[in-house]
């Protein structure tokens, strides 16, 4: 190692990711939001200044009211379903057992392998005309369903195969939170003649809350990202249904070529990202004092 | 208050018998301490009582009904665990009235009985703190006030000192005493200090791997114990236990085959090496190898052809150099057998020649 | 010891003592119905979970006749392993293979050594700015690929680094993640240890790597296996980087195999699918414990 003086060392320590960072993540959040000013069709070296004629293009453009509406309601139902069903397995399914971890595993597995594969297996199940959903389905006697095809169905469908992969995910943390709750607090609620629903709600629920919090922003955080399920599986239609903003900014950029435009967008998916992790830590910091 | 009978209760966790089969009355009203070894089924014992363990087989009785299904909420016994066990989200308060509530018990009787309960354990100027921002002390008083608010027939508490400094602890070591005295309830204590057993008990059960080694009152426990284990287990230091095969000086009458003979470092004292030993009493010379001065007590460790053994001498150092005789009363030895059963008929008696016993 | 607490269950039946035989074996019956109905509940959720997979491996032995049955079929009259052969022949997938394993090992390599030297500069120096440098870290921690991958996408095409290595890796060179959760196990190593080789003249680098991580090591290892699988799995970073087929990565090549067969060659998609998912599937069979926790505490900060 070369001679550092003693004083520049932690600097000089820091430096390659501090390096990596700053190309990587810090500059191009500004030269993005430079060139959300910007109109630029990626081919042409020419930039020209538009001030907030982006923003304005995008606020007025039907297609992206639709999909900030596809983006909020994605996420309200994959966060709802997979964090609210995932409490109440988490509190059966906690047990240590051989069998219990099995069954662990099994709901976890999904949240392991690729997204692509997710997506193929769902495009698969979900076919409208020889899938396996339908399938079951006729076995019910419910007769076929369009999912991915129908404007109607398709924001849902893709809101089933997210909850499918993550809601192993959510009911594992939930389970290593309450393994974390002391066995004693359990057994003095039990001396204290407390019943079950009381114990939940006074006792459980409350240590909980973090863990509770914690996944919720993660899910939400997550959600806004979702990228992969709309390219492979209905590339965002039919008719802008399961169109969302970071779709949205890849077709702008990759395929209209409107750079300036997609940016904007960026800026916009930004701006919500970072109220809500910040939002995330500062409610942390306030819950963590809570049980020091 | 309340009496506790395990009749034949059995405990097995996952294959390993941890109780192999205890029969235990503890009286009404008593101040009963289980006391033992790390693993000696103590802290299992307490907790089949309260009906947070499940006994394998057998049965538990409190006050003559049997409450082997009895939900541990229900037993009207209430507990004190070592770490607290606060619910930390609640305000002292609420931690204390929480059974209450769960009792149905309206608010009016609540809130006086919680006062009630805070001015005897002195903590009313912290009714609306949560657990964390206490000390120590003033958690163990929030546990010992949620217990008794329900007022119970059964106390259980399960090493509630270990995890206060040692003032504090000598400190409510007395208040517990005063409260089992003021309250009148049975009180089940389990600790792993022999020293707290013997201050606090009136009835003494020394554990040692699921079985009950004896139950006795400290007194009789300290003068007469029943086995090797016990005897070693109280007094600090512990009794001597020297094998009878190597002290050839040292004979028994009454018959029996005694294996090792035991006495207690208070019991002996130290005579100059060449001081000639008693007639009625056991004599073994050696050369000490530590001295400790507690300021009343003197502590010397004496190793002789026997083995090692400590002498406990009072307010007197001993002054006479590096090689002493200890001198033990033979009404004072105690002697058990191969088995380390305590053999009550045996007495000593010296043996026509005294031999010479040399330093090792 | 006391046995393990975790295990202990308060007893919560209901009744009023032994005594009652006939009451007794009532409610024993009633228990086991009720661990039964409890089971067959929780084989039902597994089917939820593992149907699809099942499903997924009996498509990728059927032949595109099969496929189409509907009401659809479980088994197929006799297995298609050619399905196999075509879906590798679809396209160069050794070398997606092998593209895979540089980039994931590159950005593992790579993370290792910028993160190990930086988490043991925050957790161990104090030097002016390090408040402000460590937040700056974590603020990286906002900003996911998605946000920034035209941007960068723009900076490497200026650079011509697209469709190499070095687009995949380079962006992923360090993790904040990765500091944040070293620079807490080298909190928690005791002061004492470093003290003391400071004391034997040891120079930092020697107490870096020869003590704590060492001791990391197992946290070391959590971040090794969720950093590896995360980027093996990542279709969206090498989709915007890469347009040919040279530093193309396998999930990029998987989904390819629909575009360029067409929508309806299930079968040949499936065992792909398969190839693609069920190694995954087996390491997590094998290691699901590690593999588990890699991924929970990823996210528990």
């Amino acid at each position: 190692m070369p001679m550092v003086p003693k004083r520049l060392k932690p600097y000089a320590m820091i430096a390659p990711a501090l390096a990596v960072f700053s190309l990587f993540y810090l500059y191009p959040i500004g030269y993005m939001i430079h060139l959300s000013f910007h109109e630029w069709n990626f081919i042409s070296p020419e930039k020209t200044y538009v001030g907030l004629g982006n923003y304005r293009e995008m606020l007025a453009d039907d297609v992206f009211l639709q999909v900030l509406r596809n983006s909020a309601l994605y996420t309200v139902m994959t966060v709802l379903l997979a964090t609210g069903t995932a409490l109440p397995l988490a509190l059966w399914l906690n047990r240590k057992s051989g069998f219990h971890a099995f069954v662990q595993g099994a709901i976890f597995s999904p949240h392991i392998i690729s997204l692509v594969s997710v997506s193929l297996l769902w495009s698969w199940l979900m076919d409208p005309e020889y899938g396996l959903l339908n399938g079951l389905l006729h076995w019910f006697g419910i007769g076929p369903l369009k999912w991915l095809n129908d404007p109607g169905t398709a924001l849902l469908s893709l809101v089933i195969v997210a909850v499918w992969k993550n809601l192993g995910y959510n009911t594992i943390v939930f389970i290593a939170g309450l393994q974390s709750i002391p066995p004693e607090l359990l057994e003095a609620a039990a001396l204290d003649r407390s019943k079950p629903w009381t114990t939940f709600r006074r006792i459980i629920l409350p240590m909980l809350s973090p863990t509770l919090f914690f996944l919720v922003i993660i899910n939400l955080i997550g959600s806004f990202q979702v990228f992969e399920t709309i390219a492979i599986m209905t590339q965002g239609g039919p008719v802008h249904s399961t169109n969302t903003l970071v779709y949205y900014i890849y077709e702008y950029g990759f395929r209209y070529f409107k750079i300036g435009h997609a940016s904007a967008a960026g800026v916009i998916l930004l701006v919500i990202v970072g109220t809500l992790t910040l939002g995330y830590f500062r409610l942390l910091s306030r819950r963590v004092h809570y049980y020091g | 208050m309340a009496r506790i009978d395990l009749i034949d209760v059995v405990k097995q966790f996952k294959g390993e018998t941890v109780i192999p089969k205890l029969n235990l009355t503890i009286r009404e009203g008593s101040f009963t301490v289980l006391v033992g070894p790390s693993g000696c089924g103590k802290t299992t014992t307490l907790r089949m009582i309260a009906g947070l363990e499940r006994q394998t087989s057998g049965d538990i009785l409190i006050d003559g009904a049997c409450v082997n299904d009895v939900e541990p909420g229900k037993r009207d016994v209430a507990m004190v665990f070592q770490n607290y066990a606060l619910y930390p989200n609640m305000t002292v308060r609420e931690n204390i009235e929480f059974g209450l509530k769960n009792r149905g018990v309206p608010r009016r009787d609540r809130e006086r009985l919680v006062r009630d309960i805070c001015e005897i354990v002195d903590l009313t100027p912290y009714l609306d703190k949560k657990p964390q921002s206490l000390s120590g002390g003033q958690r163990q008083r929030v546990a010992l006030a949620r217990a008794m608010v329900k007022h119970p027939k059964v106390f259980i508490l399960d090493e509630p000192l270990s995890n206060l400094d040692a003032k504090l602890r000598v400190h409510m070591r007395t208040e517990l005493i005063e409260l089992h005295r003021r309250l009148g309830a049975t009180f089940v204590y389990v600790t792993h200090d022999q020293t707290e057993a013997m201050s606090m008990g009136d009835r003494i059960v020394v554990m040692h791997r699921g079985e009950i080694m004896q139950a006795a009152a400290p007194m009789e426990l300290y003068d007469d114990p029943d086995n090797l284990f016990t005897a070693r287990f109280i007094g600090t230091p512990p009794m001597n236990v020297l094998p009878m095969n190597l002290l050839p000086n040292l004979g028994t009458e009454g018959g029996g085959r005694a294996e090792y003979v035991g006495f207690r470092p208070e019991h002996a004292r130290l005579l100059p090496g060449s001081a000639d030993p008693p007639s009625d009493g056991l004599a073994i010379a050696g050369s000490i190898i530590t001295r400790e001065s507690l300021g009343a007590e003197h502590v010397y460790q004496l190793r002789t052809t026997a083995g090692t053994c400590f002498v406990k001498q009072f307010l007197r150092p001993y002054a006479g150099g590096d090689f002493a005789t200890a001198v033990v009363p033979h009404d004072r030895l105690y002697f058990f057998d191969g088995e380390g059963r305590r053999l009550r008929n045996l007495r000593a008696a010296s043996r026509p020649e005294p031999a010479a016993a040399g330093v090792r | 010891m006391a046995p393990s607490r975790a295990d202990a269950r308060p007893v919560f039946a209901t009744g009023r003592g032994a005594g009652r035989p006939a009451a007794a074996r009532f409610r024993a019956a009633l228990d086991a119905a009720l661990r039964i109905a409890n089971i067959v509940c929780m084989l039902l959720l597994v089917c939820v979970f593992a149907l699809p997979f099942a499903w997924m491996i009996s498509t990728s032995l059927k032949t595109l006749p099969e496929t189409m049955r509907f009401p659809p079929d479980w088994i197929p009259d006799r297995p298609v392993w050619s399905n196999y052969a075509d879906a590798w022949n679809s396209g160069p997938f050794p070398k997606y293979f092998l593209n895979s394993l540089i980039v994931s090992s590159g950005i593992l390599v790579l993370q290792f050594l910028t993160i190990i030297p930086a988490a043991y500069a925050f957790a161990r120096f104090r030097f002016p700015g390090r408040g402000l440098l460590f937040g700056l870290v974590m603020a990286t921690l906002m900003i996911p690929p998605q946000l920034i991958f035209l941007p960068v996408y723009l900076m490497l095409s200026d650079w011509k680094l697209l469709n190499t290595h070095f687009a995949l890796i380079l962006p992923f060179a360090s993790s904040a993640f990765g500091i944040f959760l070293l620079r807490q196990s080298f909190l928690q190593t005791a002061g004492e240890l470093i003290e003391a080789a400071r004391l034997d003249n040891a120079p930092e680098w020697k107490i870096m790597i020869r003590i704590m991580a060492p001791l990391a090591r197992p946290v070391l290892a959590t971040f090794a296996l969720f950093s590896f699988i995360s980027h093996w799995n990542d279709y969206f970073w090498p989709l915007v980087m890469t347009t040919n087929e040279s530093a193309r990565t396998l999930p990029i090549g998987i989904a390819k195999i629909r575009e360029t067969e067409g929508t309806a060659t299930w079968n040949v998609l499936m065992a792909a699918n398969v190839m693609l998912a069920v190694p995954v599937l087996l390491a997590f069979f094998a290691a699901q414990r590690h593999i588990i926790r890699a991924f929970v505490y990823s996210g528990i900060k």
